[in-house]
């Protein structure tokens, strides 16, 4: 079993009568991408910042590093969501101070900070002031602003608001080496496909609770309809177990009832249909977001 | 604590090099370089007047006796004042600046007391004749026989007032006991001014660190009370460095190198004002800087947070306004109030040490209220600072910052 580099038990923070994170428990493991998934105002940033102790939890208890929050300040990089730098002052002087915040020493934080600037192409704007950067530029320095420090554990919020796909790109692959270096990331995003592709497992929140938790594989498998896509020359027009079919281009989707997909398949091979492709259907993972979320909002009402 | 000498260090650094703190800075000296500069362009006779105020030793003035009361003048006004037979020739003298003034007085002064002086320069620039007194006195008290009677007609009468109720203590004469009031009383203005020049660097600075919203990216890195003492001492810092010039440059401009030395002595002959001044002054700047950096946090742009704690400069001013008070009565009970309340004792006591013997309760009660209420103000203030810098848009009322408060 790989260790757990967070996890939080019942977690509740209110603020007045309003309940903003309703005993929510979930861990997260070494080395994984993990989601933070929810509508707007589901409760992710006041999680994150109660991980990362900007807040303080009403109750439930918080484990980061095998300390608690707020005890490893050096290890975490954490980009938020309400995020910006001092536009007045010159990139490499921001990305050091930030650097020395975190512990490291003004020399190394500099390196770190020219090497990442070259790493996302900015090293030519490393003299420039903050405010003289576009937009994107801005977000990949300030990218750079939660690594500068060599953190073991990544707490990302909305990372990818307001990039190009050019540059959603280069922050992915940043993303994926970090990750091959062993290190782990806690990702909330609106991406969903994004998030398809990078996260490892998910916690999906709306209105402070858990909705989902889990590997991402395992809980679209969960959701997935008992329906399978085939692709061949010609199909038989009867074939027991299903109960509609629709055709999408070249491809057939039929919906399935009382058999498997295996039996389905098994019934093909049988007819002798010259099968192309076959597979299992799956739901992408922004319709079992809104689905989710839509339910639970409905079964409040 | 590393971190927060960073966090000064950085404060102190990226303000310290801003152009408008720059020009702020220099406006003062630059201020009393152009007064100087306009009053010797426009008026050489103005800076003769100085020149005059400061090199009294060429200062001579020609009489011409026409009574014969003041000839020959009496030896010890010999140096400055100078028998001429004839007008005309101490017009001359005048002319060629071997005398400042010429003084005339006819056969008829004893009767009508009329003189004329004659003297270079303007109106503006003064006759010099408030000196003229004491050298007409001496001549004519000369007359009288009695030596004990001449000092008294000269100086009538040296007064030993004693006030009733009020245990004054005057050490060192008028002199000493006039410094001994300004010193700490300039120190309360000192405080006064630090605090409300610091203020608005500590407010600029949250309001930017807010707007900019950078700062939840400082607060994963350092804990609120970690931001707060850092930009506390390295603002506190920047607005002293930018009142240390302007008395520098004040001094040096106004030749007031030895005003400033007459200052500074008689605070070493009691060091113990001296020493307690300092620790008010150290320990009110800590317990407002810290209040003001916490409160400018609330606003939501830089020109309402500095609304906000415009009130704490009031309060930081109150003993000054309250002065006759302090000095009629430095004992009073609303003195003594004032004296143990931490946000009015720092100015309160620097006023009121220097004249009375101040009871060593409220001394040690002051300070150790104060030393309470620093951890206090940095405890509230670092919550006050974690809710209001992210809170974005509209200013929380009281009811919503007493209860926000309680979550935070």
């Amino acid at each position: 079993m790989t260790e757990s580099v967070l996890s939080a038990r019942n977690l509740c923070k209110r603020y007045g009568g309003h309940v903003a994170v309703d005993d929510l428990s979930f861990k997260v493991q070494q080395g994984e991408v993990f989601g933070l998934l929810g509508p707007n105002g589901a409760g992710k940033t006041s999680t994150i910042r109660i991980l990362m102790d900007i807040f303080k939890a009403d109750s439930g208890e918080v484990e980061l590093l095998g300390g608690r929050p707020g005890e490893s300040r050096e290890r975490v990089g954490y980009l938020p969501e309400e995020r910006g730098l001092y536009r007045d002052q010159r990139v490499l002087e921001v990305l050091t101070y930030l650097g020395r915040l975190k512990g490291v020493d003004g020399a190394t934080a500099k390196d770190r900070a020219l090497a990442l600037l070259e790493r996302v192409e900015l090293e030519e704007w490393s003299d420039k002031r903050v405010k003289e950067l576009s937009r994107g530029m801005q977000q990949k320095v300030q990218f750079i602003a939660c690594l500068i420090h060599d953190p073991e554990l990544l707490i990302l919020d909305e990372p990818f608001q307001g990039l190009d796909p050019v540059n959603v790109e280069m922050i992915k692959g940043l993303m994926r080496s970090l990750v091959s270096e062993g290190k782990t990331v806690v990702l909330s995003a609106h991406q969903m496909n994004l998030v398809e592709e990078l996260c490892d497992r998910i916690l999906l929140i709306d209105e402070g609770r858990a909705l989902l938790y889990g590997s991402l594989k395992q809980i679209k498998r969960d959701f997935a309809p008992n329906s399978v896509r085939v692709r061949a020359a010609e199909l038989p027009t009867a074939i027991p177990g299903v109960i509609g079919s629709e055709r999408q281009g070249e491809v057939t989707l039929f919906t399935l009832e009382g058999i498997g997909a295996q039996e389905f398949l098994a019934a093909l091979v049988e007819s002798n249909v010259e099968i192309e492709s076959f597979e299992r259907a799956t739901v992408p993972l922004n319709d079992i977001f809104v689905a989710m979320v839509q339910g639970n909002s409905q079964s409040e009402q | 604590m590393r971190k927060v000498l960073t966090i000064a260090l950085h404060e102190y650094w990226i303000n310290v090099r801003r152009p408008d703190f720059i020009i702020f800075t220099s406006l003062v000296p630059l201020l009393g370089i152009v007064a100087l500069v306009v009053s010797l362009f426009f008026g050489r006779q103005a800076g003769g007047a100085i020149v005059r105020m400061f090199d009294s030793g060429s200062d001579v003035t020609a009489v011409v006796d026409r009574s014969g009361g003041f000839t020959p003048i009496l030896p010890r006004f010999e140096e400055e004042y100078v028998q001429y037979g004839d007008e005309a020739e101490a017009r001359t003298a005048l002319e060629n600046d071997e005398v400042q003034r010429v003084v005339v007085v006819p056969d008829t002064y004893r009767q009508e007391g009329e003189v004329t002086v004659v003297t270079e320069g303007s109106r503006f620039s003064g006759s010099g004749t408030s000196g003229l007194r004491a050298f007409f006195t001496a001549h004519l008290v000369e007359e009288i026989g009695d030596e004990t009677l001449q000092a008294r007609l000269i100086d009538p009468y040296d007064a030993q007032v004693e006030y009733i109720g009020e245990k004054a203590q005057a050490s060192g004469g008028v002199a000493g006991e006039i410094l001994s009031f300004i010193v700490p009383f300039l120190f309360g203005i000192l405080l006064a001014v630090t605090i409300f020049v610091s203020s608005g660097y500590l407010v600029r600075s949250v309001a930017e660190e807010k707007s900019s919203r950078v700062i939840e990216i400082v607060l994963s890195s350092v804990t609120p009370q970690q931001l707060l003492a850092g930009k506390v001492i390295g603002l506190g810092a920047l607005g002293l460095t930018q009142i240390l010039v302007w008395i520098a440059s004040a001094a040096g401009l106004g030749g007031g190198l030895v005003v400033l030395a007459g200052i500074l002595l008689p605070l070493f002959t009691r060091v113990e004002v001296f020493g307690l001044a300092l620790v008010y002054y150290v320990l009110g700047f800590g317990v407002y800087a810290v209040l003001i950096a916490a409160i400018g946090t609330l606003g939501s742009s830089f020109q309402e947070s500095q609304q906000i704690t415009g009130i704490f400069i009031f309060i930081a001013a109150i003993p000054m306004m309250l002065t006759g008070v302090i000095m009629t009565n430095p004992n009073a009970i609303v003195v003594r109030v004032l004296s143990w309340f931490p946000l009015t004792a720092p100015t309160t006591m620097m006023l009121r040490l220097p004249l009375a013997e101040v009871p060593w309760t409220d001394i040690a009660g002051s300070i150790v209220l104060l030393l309470v209420t620093i951890p206090l103000v940095v405890w509230l203030g670092a919550k006050v600072f974690r809710l209001g810098m992210l809170m974005y848009g509209k200013r929380p009322g009281v009811l919503e910052i007493v209860r926000l408060l309680r979550h935070a």
